[in-house]
C-alpha cells in the first residue's frame, strides 16, 4: 500500500510534482503512466525517501519508507537501472544489499536464478547490456521479498520476451497480494500489464481510475458533429451538461454525451446533421488525449482547452478535474 | 511523522531480516573488497612508502659519510626514514577516502545504497569506519614494510631505528594515525562535494596547496594558521627532534593528534549533515 498526500517537489521555480494524491492498493499492480518528464521518477524517488518532499507526504505500508525497521522486506525498487557501482559484480552488487538486512547468500542465488542472470552474474556490472541492468536491478528489488514492489520502466532496453517476463512477473506479485507499483510512458505497455492506472501529467495527477474506465472513458466521450445550426446545439448541449469545442464553424466536438444522444436532442429541435460520427479512439490515442495539455502547454490546462485540437483537450479536461477535486 | 509511526503499530513486519548498523557495517565491507580500484589503491599506498622510504635511507648513509651534509640534516630522528612515506601516501589514502563515496555518486550506486538504509547515516558512518582502520593498518604495514627494506641498508651505519623504543613507537602510530584521519577527512569532502575530480582536487589543494602557499607568506596571523594545517600537523604528530620539524614552530604532537582529529570530525559532520538533507 502506497499512499500519497499533496506530495509536491520543486527544484527552485520548476515544480516537477504538484500536490499529487493517490493510494495504490495491495494484489493489483497498479500503472503509473505519463510523458517523460511528467513527474513519475521523482515520484517514486519521494517514495523511496530519496528526494524529500518539498511538501506532502507519502507512506508505504503505514509509514515513511526511511521509518521501516526493514526497508527491504517492505519495498523493493527499481528506481534506475544504473544505479549500480559498474566496477562490481552483479554477484557482489546483490551481496552487499542483501548484507544491509542480513538477507542469506542463498537468497541472492534466487533472485539471480529468478532474473535469468546465472551466466553473468559473476562479470563486472560495467559491460552490462541496458537489458541485464534492468534485470540486475528486478533481481535487486525482489532481494528482501518485499511486500511492495516499485518498477520505474521496468521494461525498458529489455528484449520481447523479457517484456512479456516483466508483465508475468508483476502480475504473478500482485497476485500473491503485494503492491505493485510500476511506470511507462507506453499505454499500450501499461493497458497490458496493470489492473489500475494513475495517469500524471506536467506533475499533476490527469487520472487515477482502473484501466478499462480510462480507455472506455475517453473513447465515448467525444463525438463530430456537423451541422448547419452548430450555435444553437452547441448551446443546448452545454446547458444539457456536455463540453463542446469547435475548430470550425459548423463543426462541433461533443464531450459528455453520445451519439443517439445528440442525434435525438437534433431530431427533436428539427436540426439537420450532416455528420455525427463517435471518436473511436485506440489507447494510445486515449492516452494522447489525457496527456496532451499537460505536454504542450505551461499554462493553466483549464485555460487552454477550448479552442484546442478538437480530439485532444475535452477530454483532458474532464478526468483532470475529478481525482484533485475529490482531495480538496 | 513520529506520531503517526506510533500509530501504525500493526504493520509490524513478519520478515526475520533487520536493518542494524552491523548489517551496513558487513555490506559496506563487502561492497569495498569488491572493487579492483582498493586494491589498487591500498598497493599504490604501501609502495610509495617502501620507495621513498628507501630514497630517505639512501640520504642518511650519504649523510653519515659526509660531515657537511650531515651538519645540514642537522640530528633528524632515524625514525623518520621509514614513516616519511606519508607525505606521499597520504595521496593514495585522501583518494582511497573520496571515492569510497564518490564512486557511488559517479555511478549512481548511491541510490541503490540510500534505498537499503534509507536511514543515510549508517551508511557513512560505516564507510568512514572501514576506511580509518584499513587506512590505519595499511599504514603500519608501510612503515612495517619499510622498516625492512631499508634495515639493510641503515644497519652498517648503525641507523636502524629502534622498535622497542617507546619513542619510536609513538611516532609509528602517529604517521598511522595520520593516514587514518586524512582518509576520514577525505571520506567527509567525497559526501560533501559527490564528484571525484572536484573532491580530489580539494584534498590536494588543502593537504599540498595551502601549506606550500602559506609558506609564502609572512603574516603573522598566517603563521599561527599555518600550524593548523594537515601537512604541519603531520609533522608535529611524527616530530622527536627539532630537525625532524625543519626548524619550524609546530603544535606539540599531542595537540596535533587533536587538530588533526578536529579536522576529520569536522568534514564527517558537516558530511552527515548536508547527507541527511540533500535529495540523493
Amino acid at each position: 500500500m502506497i499512499e500519497a498526500r499533496g506530495l509536491t517537489k520543486r527544484y527552485g521555480p520548476k515544480t516537477a510534482v504538484d500536490g499529487i494524491s493517490f493510494t495504490v492498493r495491495p494484489g493489483t499492480v497498479t500503472g503509473f503512466l505519463g510523458p517523460n518528464g511528467a513527474g513519475k521518477s521523482t515520484t517514486m524517488r519521494m517514495i523511496m525517501g530519496l528526494d524529500r518532499p518539498t511538501a506532502g507526504t507519502v507512506t508505504v505500508n503505514g509509514r515513511p519508507y526511511a521509518q521501516h525497521r526493514s526497508p527491504l522486506t517492505e519495498v523493493g525498487a527499481l528506481l534506475d537501472a544504473k544505479a549500480v557501482h559498474t566496477g562490481r559484480s552483479a554477484y557482489n552488487h546483490l551481496r552487499a544489499m542483501a548484507a544491509t538486512h542480513g538477507i542469506p547468500t542463498k537468497r541472492v542465488d534466487e533472485v539471480i536464478e529468478m532474473t535469468g542472470l546465472q551466466s553473468v552474474a559473476k562479470k563486472r556490472v560495467g559491460g552490462f547490456s541496458l537489458g541485464m541492468g534492468q534485470r540486475l536491478g528486478i533481481a535487486s528489488a525482489l532481494l528482501g521479498d518485499p511486500k511492495t514492489l516499485i518498477l520505474d520502466e521496468p521494461v525498458n532496453g529489455l528484449d520481447p520476451e523479457g517484456v512479456l517476463w516483466v508483465r508475468n512477473l508483476a502480475k504473478y506479485l500482485a497476485s500473491e497480494g503485494r503492491t505493485v507499483f510500476l511506470s511507462s510512458h507506453l499505454m499500450s505497455e501499461v493497458a497490458l500489464t496493470a489492473d489500475h492506472i494513475v495517469v500524471i501529467g506536467k506533475g499533476r495527477i490527469i487520472a487515477d481510475a482502473p484501466v478499462g474506465d480510462i480507455v472506455n472513458g475517453t473513447q465515448q466521450r467525444t463525438v463530430r458533429v456537423r451541422t448547419p445550426h452548430a450555435t444553437q446545439l452547441a448551446e443546448l448541449l452545454t446547458r444539457d451538461g456536455s463540453t463542446v469545442t469547435s475548430d470550425e464553424p459548423s463543426l462541433l466536438v461533443v464531450t459528455g454525451a453520445d451519439a443517439p444522444g445528440i442525434g435525438e436532442l437534433a431530431a427533436a429541435q428539427g436540426f439537420v446533421l450532416h455528420e455525427l460520427t463517435p471518436v473511436t479512439s485506440t489507447l494510445e490515442d486515449a492516452y494522447m488525449a489525457l496527456t496532451a495539455d499537460a505536454v504542450e502547454y505551461q499554462t493553466e490546462a483549464a485555460q487552454v482547452h477550448v479552442g484546442h485540437g478538437a480530439a485532444g483537450a475535452a477530454p483532458a479536461d474532464a478526468p483532470a478535474q475529478t481525482p484533485e477535486g475529490a482531495h480538496r | 511523522m513520529t506520531a503517526a509511526a506510533v500509530a501504525q503499530g500493526p504493520t509490524t513486519t513478519t520478515s526475520p531480516y533487520r536493518l542494524t548498523f552491523g548489517h551496513v557495517l558487513r555490506s559496506e565491507w563487502l561492497k569495498f573488497r569488491s572493487l579492483r580500484s582498493t586494491w589498487w589503491t591500498i598497493g599504490t599506498t604501501v609502495v610509495v612508502m617502501v620507495l621513498f622510504s628507501l630514497s630517505m635511507a639512501a640520504s642518511f648513509n650519504f649523510a653519515a659519510q659526509s660531515p657537511e651534509m650531515a651538519a645540514e640534516m642537522g640530528n633528524i630522528s632515524t625514525v623518520q626514514a621509514i614513516v616519511l612515506g606519508y607525505i606521499f601516501a597520504q595521496l593514495a589514502v585522501a583518494v582511497l577516502g573520496a571515492l569510497v563515496i564518490t564512486g557511488e555518486y559517479s555511478t549512481g550506486m548511491i541510490r541503490s545504497t540510500l534505498s537499503a538504509v534509507p536511514t543515510r547515516l549508517p551508511a557513512l558512518w560505516a564507510k568512514a569506519g572501514i576506511i580509518g582502520v584499513v587506512t590505519f593498518v595499511v599504514g603500519l604495514v608501510g612503515i612495517g614494510l619499510s622498516y625492512l627494506a631499508t634495515a639493510p641498508m641503515l644497519s652498517g651505519n648503525d641507523l636502524v631505528p629502534d622498535l622497542g623504543d617507546p619513542i619510536v613507537q609513538r611516532v609509528i602510530l602517529a604517521c598511522a594515525g595520520y593516514l587514518a584521519l586524512v582518509a576520514l577527512l577525505a571520506v567527509g569532502v567525497g559526501a560533501i562535494m559527490r564528484h571525484s575530480a572536484g573532491s580530489i582536487f580539494t584534498l590536494v589543494a588543502f593537504l599540498f596547496v595551502l601549506p606550500l602557499v602559506a609558506s609564502f607568506l609572512s603574516q603573522e596571523w598566517v603563521r599561527d594558521v599555518e600550524k593548523f594545517l594537515p601537512m604541519n600537523l603531520a609533522t608535529a604528530m611524527m616530530t622527536v627532534t627539532d630537525a625532524d620539524a625543519g626548524m619550524v614552530e609546530v603544535l606539540s604532537p599531542g595537540a596535533a593528534t587533536a587538530a588533526m582529529a578536529g579536522w576529520a570530525v569536522l568534514s564527517l559532520a558537516v558530511a552527515a549533515f548536508v547527507l541527511k538533507r540533500r535529495d540523493a
